[in-house]
């Protein structure tokens, strides 16, 4: 592999490191949702009452929560399309 | 990176003119005739519309807020973005939200909008003075500002970029069916942004208004309890 010219080698680099930061800015954000969904669905089960409460402080805090993982995304789209590195060093 | 970044259409005196806007002016043309059609015949769906956001604004905000002072803003922000993240399932059409100009903006015009209707219920001082007390906050305090306005337009712009990007490669892989599903999975997510994004913003003008409802509290008690001392001198 260390016998690859140097752009080559950043790309390949950045293929597979965004392939392992896109799985776990996918899988830890997911668990994190699951976790908040089942205390709110234990508190909706507990007191129907105040369910329309926990909906609303739910879906606002899965947003904030699910904005971690678009981050990840979107600095791995940035690093494969428009990778920065190859357009500074190798024009 | 082709279908990332928006594509100049033409340009007027230089000036490029990307799908994007043009996607804008469409929407707003709908949004117009949709409203003025509203307006002339069916008033009861107006009524309808306005009381459902309503509602969702006064759900986030403290009890005695007085809603309608914050609704055309917060209103034409969730018209405005239900109708633009949907916007891409319909032929030649891309979303408007999908280019992070149009989201920053919102999030700009969220992030004055703030401040405006801080300083327009508190007075300037007043609403100085709660930002900055005590002053050691204050750093905190436009860092805080700084970083939720970018969260909030990068939030909308990812969601929207990413869902309409699956549909994309779906179809450009099996153009066939299996586009539906993912189609009607970017309108849920469309319509739940546009939902969050409402509802962030009027949680941000409420925690510059809700303090200031404590203060007047605070200041009522203390006026009453000046009046009441004053009547006990002078009874006495």
């Amino acid at each position: 592999m260390w016998e690859l010219d140097s752009p080559t080698l950043i790309t390949v680099l950045t293929i597979m490191f965004s392939s392992i930061g896109i799985v776990l800015g996918c899988v830890v954000p997911a668990i994190m949702e699951g976790i908040a969904t089942k205390h709110a669905l234990d508190g909706m089960s507990r007191q129907p009452d105040a369910a329309n409460d926990l909906r609303t402080t739910l879906l606002i805090s899965m947003a904030l929560l699910e904005s971690t993982a678009i981050y990840v995304l979107l600095v791995i789209l940035i690093l494969i399309f428009a990778n920065p590195l190859l357009d500074r060093f190798f024009v | 990176m082709d279908s990332v970044t928006p594509q100049v259409i033409f340009t007027i005196f230089g000036l490029p003119i990307t799908d994007t806007v043009i996607s804008t002016w469409v929407i707003m043309a709908v949004i117009i005739v949709f409203a003025w059609f509203i307006r002339k015949y069916k008033p009861g769906i107006a009524e309808i519309i306005i009381e459902s956001i309503s509602g969702i604004i006064a759900s986030v905000m403290p009890d005695d807020t007085k809603v309608l002072r914050f609704l055309p803003i917060l209103g034409t922000l969730a018209l405005f973005l239900m109708i633009a993240n949907i916007f891409s399932i319909f032929p030649l059409m891309v979303a408007p939200t999908a280019n992070i100009n149009t989201t920053f903006a919102l999030a700009i015009v969220v992030f004055f909008a703030v401040h405006v209707y801080g300083i327009f219920v508190r007075g300037f001082w007043g609403y100085v003075k709660n930002v900055a007390t005590p002053v050691f906050i204050l750093p905190l305090e436009i860092i805080s500002q700084v970083s939720r306005t970018i969260s909030l337009s990068i939030r909308l712009f990812g969601n929207i970029l990413s869902t309409d990007l699956i549909v994309a490669i779906i179809f450009s892989l099996i153009p066939f069916f299996l586009p539906l599903p993912l189609a009607a999975l970017s309108i849920l997510t469309g319509v739940l942004q546009a939902y969050i994004f409402t509802v962030l913003a009027s949680l941000y003008i409420a925690s510059a208004v809700e303090v200031e409802e404590k203060e007047t509290e605070r200041r009522r008690l203390k006026r009453e309890a000046k009046l009441s001392s004053q009547l006990t001198e002078r009874i006495n």
